[in-house]
């Protein structure tokens, strides 16, 4: 596979919080324009695998690349290809949502007129234009969310990374991020995703992954994991838990 | 060395925008506070004060002074404040996802500390105005030493907002580090006016060349060499910039 072809590539990750061995020396392989479900319990090392990819994490062993190129030494690169929607609200609280995405949008070297327009339209795409001048502790928590998801579009990356995006959401927010993601998806993005929710996994992605004490324990194409199983049977399966 | 210079321009204005948004807490308390210095210690008490022998009155001497004082503590609280409050709210996140390199991430969040610490400076000069008649001597020096000094202190703020946990220990090199050395410094005193031993010691203490290159530059006057004052202003300014950008680089705090 050619490295552009290539989105993701992790070979033997190893990464210790102090004793504590949360990835235990991983590898994986994502297409470009693939749609990867990363599923796992709690604490299993999901989050810390896309700490790794997008720099936030150090790691001790192994390597981590973005179409070829590497998240350590090649960081300025790698962050323009990936947008990280995170789990948690943590937007500056100083700034309107307007001003936060034509910002996040300049530190990625766009223009401020063409920061601006980029925000008005993702506020537009998804449903928060009338919002556009107010703080984020004045949005809903499914407005937050889709906050997040705009935020980590501004610079129109190659790869969207979503941590738990749908989790707390009611269904028809959920229903909402689907289609975003599916849209998304279609217009060539690859998407990384994280979720607690089988039917989301398995309604949306091509490609499945399942972690386990920092273990890769299943990867393959949705019906090489599946084999006629439902998604909820193989993850219980193969993570040992009743 | 800069490749994304939107992007340093985009978090330099933010975190200028950001201090000038709170004007009446970031701006105007340093500037009230010199008035009251200026006039309790510089007209009141500074009028009965014998200084002929330094060849300035004593508010012509403390001026300086007050301008280095007051430069070097709102360098750091800006600094400290915002990346402080930036991980503890952990939208500093939005700048490590950022494709900014660690110097450049730390040019743009210095920016705020030098700009506000330069209004300031400024600001306590104008005000002095009003006091005494005091044309600045250097202005080129003057430049360079305000220059040096606001991005010392704004790089410690950042390091300092790095280390701290919580928000008590967010004051703790201020306090009992910073304001005690710039204090003994020379603010309101001239060395020859210490005793020998406390003279001596003062030699090692770098804020008192930074106050007495600020004091040269405005005055003509100084205990030191300026020369001296000026490598060692340069040397802690550079220093300070490239350890802040090595604690960017590690991720010290930054990463888990």
């Amino acid at each position: 596979m050619r490295d552009s072809e290539r989105a993701i590539s992790i070979k033997h990750l190893t990464k210790f919080y102090g004793k504590l061995q949360a990835l235990d020396n991983i590898s994986l392989e994502i297409k470009r324009g693939d749609f990867f479900a990363f599923l796992g319990p709690n604490g299993a090392g999901k989050t810390t695998t896309i700490n790794v990819l997008t720099g936030l994490s150090n790691f001790q062993k192994g390597e981590a690349k973005a179409f070829g190129y590497n998240t350590v030494s090649e960081y300025t690169r790698t962050r323009r290809l990936i947008g990280l929607c995170a789990q948690e609200f943590n937007f500056d609280p100083f700034l309107t949502i307007h001003q936060l995405l034509v910002y996040q949008a300049g530190y990625f070297g766009i223009p401020p007129r063409e920061a601006s327009q980029r925000t008005d339209e993702l506020l537009e795409r998804f449903q928060l234009i009338e919002k556009r001048n107010v703080k984020h502790r004045a949005l809903s928590g499914g407005m937050k969310k889709r906050l997040l998801i705009c935020r980590a579009l501004i610079h129109d990356p190659e790869i969207l990374i979503l941590d738990e995006p749908t989790a707390g959401c009611d269904l028809e927010l959920k229903f909402l991020i689907w289609d975003h993601l599916t849209q998304l998806n279609n217009e060539g993005k690859t998407i990384f995703l994280t979720t607690h929710y089988m039917e989301e996994a398995e309604k949306l992605c091509k490609t499945i992954g399942i972690i386990n004490h920092g273990r890769i324990v299943r990867i393959g194409n949705k019906q090489e994991v599946l084999r006629d199983k439902s998604l909820e049977a193989v993850f219980l399966e193969v993570t040992g838990q009743e | 060395m800069i490749n994304n210079p939107i992007g340093v321009l985009a978090l330099s204005k933010r975190e200028i925008v950001r201090f000038l948004s709170v004007a009446s807490q970031t701006i105007f308390p340093p500037l009230i506070a010199s008035v009251l210095f200026m006039y309790i210690f510089g007209v009141a008490i500074g009028a009965r004060i014998d200084f002929s022998s330094t060849g300035l009155s004593y508010l012509g001497f403390i001026v300086p002074g007050l301008m280095t004082m007051h430069l070097i503590s709102t360098c750091y609280e800006n600094t400290t404040s915002s990346l402080f409050i930036a991980r503890w709210h952990n939208h500093i996140q939005e700048v490590l996802l950022s494709p900014l390199s660690y110097f450049e991430m730390v040019l743009g969040l210095l920016a705020g500390g030098v700009a506000r610490g330069i209004i300031v400076c400024v600001g306590v000069y104008i005000v002095a105005l009003f006091f005494t008649p005091l044309p600045i001597m250097h202005p080129f020096l003057l430049a360079f030493f305000i220059l040096t000094i606001a991005v010392i202190f704004s790089c410690g703020g950042m390091m300092g907002a790095l280390w701290a946990e919580d928000f008590g220990m967010l004051s703790l090199w201020s306090i009992y580090i910073i304001i005690p050395l710039v204090m003994m410094g020379g603010v309101f005193h001239p060395m020859t006016m210490l005793p020998d031993i406390v003279r001596h010691i003062s030699k090692f203490n770098p804020m008192h060349y930074l106050v007495d290159g600020m004091r040269y530059s405005v005055t003509g006057v100084s205990d030191s060499s300026i020369l001296v004052c000026a490598l060692i202003s340069l040397t802690l300014a550079l220093g300070t910039f490239f350890a802040t950008v090595y604690m960017f680089r590690i991720g010290y705090k930054l990463r888990t």
